[in-house]
């Protein structure tokens, strides 16, 4: 399976990724999928409006870029960049409109070139300008209140670099992931990282020892990079490594100013500091990704030391409340993919896995039953992935040949296969998920067990029974009615 | 100056917009972290109009829910 199908316009090559967001503009706009909203617009709400306006449209919101916003004329604010199926196919070098299976496995064929190279540079372009004195965030970067009783102004599309204090000179084990940041004061900011996140084993190592845990924040990250920040890797992966993989060439980084971490070189923006170790301040509400606000929390602080962009620097932001988001296409996909490969590893009966549905609490598996019983051992494997553990509480599992990104299919099948009283499992008492508020006490939760598959023997099988077949000529059809309706559309 | 959200008298102005422009200023609660624009909506600006659920007025900030627990100090060697 493959097909890229983008060209670069300056270079003729073939492109799989996009080295910085800048290079990836000129591709979202000659689709389609970049809108410029050039006249003076209010932070909130209008640029709210936007950010819940684009982030809606699942199959092909645009990108928006915004540099006229009031107060902060000049610079640039870019929402949306991965809000869509149409733009993460065109951030992975495929036709705006590929089916989200098959970029699914496009991308996960290109998964198996894991480890890519990663480069180091010097004088990289995220260093052109430097602060270190008289930090002030407020001014620095075009601030919005996302959602309107948010407790402040959130990085929602922050890139967060950490390193093991105990085991500093492991590279992979150097993590990076998206987590919330609240800005509090000038050169402050708040941070939501759970025990069960990767960074969270890095915060209880330093503060088990009593140290700051130098971090490095990264927003307008290269769109791979974002992508894998929001993935859910194992702990000893690294996510610059699957960059380099995906993208067909090594991921640019650079050291740092303040710290030994290693941060993409074609960011826009990083904000370097630290942890500070043992203390909690209060934190939140943020509209979530269950589509609620999260409650006020006592959560971890960090101070920042220096902010270094790029020349004319660009700001990334994205919509998190109600589904459907960008949160939930980023994230969607690459937790998909990820669990998938963690589940084939064992399981390779497993053909297909969605969990774009608020970030996986409940994910749908497609898997060959390779015996009675067998789905049902699929769902104990997934609830035993580290983000399965406490993110997938409703697990349902559909036959190899049922697309899980099909709403139709997924539902015919819970509506033709599912006999409750031997299909349906409940696990009482299991991890779950803070942020989701049917978790109580947060943190706490349950699994719930569909099994939609076909049965095989020994476990009885269904009455026999013939399927209606696909029909071949409905290809050729079905191309003659696009082109119609495409026709249709230009003439009016 | 009261903050919107907690009542505290610890606010203070960390913000003018940066353009020169005189739009809005930003500030900022020491006391609970809340932080807001000037110019925002009235529904978000004016503690009467704002949800009760989303206030903190009297609240014991002291005792909020901790998600990643402070772990035990542990003791190196030397």
């Amino acid at each position: 399976m493959k097909v890229l199908e983008e060209v670069d316009a300056t270079t003729g090559k073939e492109v799989q990724g996009y080295k910085d967001l800048r290079t990836l503009l000129p591709a979202l706009e000659a689709n389609g999928q970049l809108l410029r909203v050039t006249k003076d617009i209010s932070p909130e709400p209008g640029v709210r409006g936007y950010l819940r306006a684009a982030s809606a449209m699942e199959n092909d919101g645009p990108a928006v870029m915004f540099n006229n916003v009031v107060g902060y004329r000049g610079k640039q604010l870019l929402i949306n960049t991965h809000g869509s199926w149409a733009n993460l196919a065109l951030i992975f070098g495929r036709k705006r409109q590929t089916p989200v299976q098959d970029l699914f496995y496009d991308l996960s064929d290109r998964w198996d070139r894991y480890p890519g190279e990663v480069k180091w540079v010097k004088n990289a372009p995220c260093q052109e300008h430097v602060i270190k004195e008289n930090i002030n965030l407020y001014d620095i970067l075009p601030l919005v209140r996302i959602n309107p009783f948010d407790a402040g102004f959130f990085l929602s599309k922050a890139s967060v670099i950490s390193r093991d204090v105990t085991d500093p000179d492991t590279f992979d084990t150097q993590n990076i992931g998206m987590y919330r940041i609240q800005v509090q004061g000038p050169d402050t900011v708040g941070l939501q990282a759970l025990p069960f996140h990767d960074m969270g084993i890095h915060l209880k190592r330093a503060e088990e020892l009593n140290k700051p845990l130098p971090v490095a924040i990264c927003l307008g990250a290269p769109p791979t990079v974002s992508f894998f920040a929001s993935s859910c890797l194992a702990y000893d992966e690294s996510e610059y490594k699957f960059v380099g993989a995906l993208n067909g060439e090594p991921l640019e980084v650079t050291k740092a100013l303040t710290t030994d971490l290693d941060v993409p070189a074609y960011s826009e923006y990083v904000l370097e500091g630290y942890v500070i170790p043992r203390q909690r301040f209060p934190e939140g509400p943020f509209g979530e990704f269950p589509g609620s606000y999260s409650g006020v929390r006592a959560q971890n602080r960090i101070k920042i030391t220096a902010v270094t962009h790029r020349t004319n620097p660009i700001m990334e932001t994205l919509y998190i409340g109600r589904p459907w988001t960008e949160h939930d296409c980023i994230d969607g996909l690459a937790t998909s993919i990820t669990l998938y490969k963690q589940l084939r590893q064992t399981m390779p009966e497993v053909t297909a896995l969605n969990a774009t549905f608020n970030h996986g609490l409940t994910v749908i598996i497609a898997t060959k039953n390779r015996f009675g019983g067998f789905a049902k051992s699929v769902a104990f494997r997934l609830a035993s992935t580290p983000h399965g553990v406490s993110y997938a509480k409703n697990i349902i599992l559909v036959d190899h040949d049922v697309d899980p990104f099909n709403f139709t299919a997924v539902m015919t099948a819970l509506s033709t296969r599912v006999r409750a009283d031997k299909d349906v499992a409940i696990i009482t008492n299991t991890p779950g998920m803070p942020l989701d508020p049917s978790s109580e006490p947060p943190g706490m939760g349950n699994k719930l067990i569909i099994d939609a598959t076909t049965p095989a023997p020994p476990d009885a099988v269904l009455r026999e029974v013939r399927m209606v077949d696909p029909v071949p000529s409905a290809k050729e059809a079905e191309v003659i009615i696009r082109k119609f309706q495409e026709e249709f559309l230009k003439k009016k | 100056m009261k903050c919107i959200r907690c009542d505290d008298d610890g606010v203070r102005q960390v913000a003018k917009a940066p353009d020169g422009s005189n739009a809005w200023e930003v500030f900022y609660c020491e006391h609970c972290n809340f932080s807001w624009r000037s110019s925002e909506e009235p529904e978000v600006l004016t503690p009467e109009k704002r949800p009760a659920f989303f206030q903190l007025k009297g609240v014991d900030l002291t005792n909020l829910l901790q998600p990643c627990p402070i772990p035990p100090l542990k003791v190196t060697e030397g």
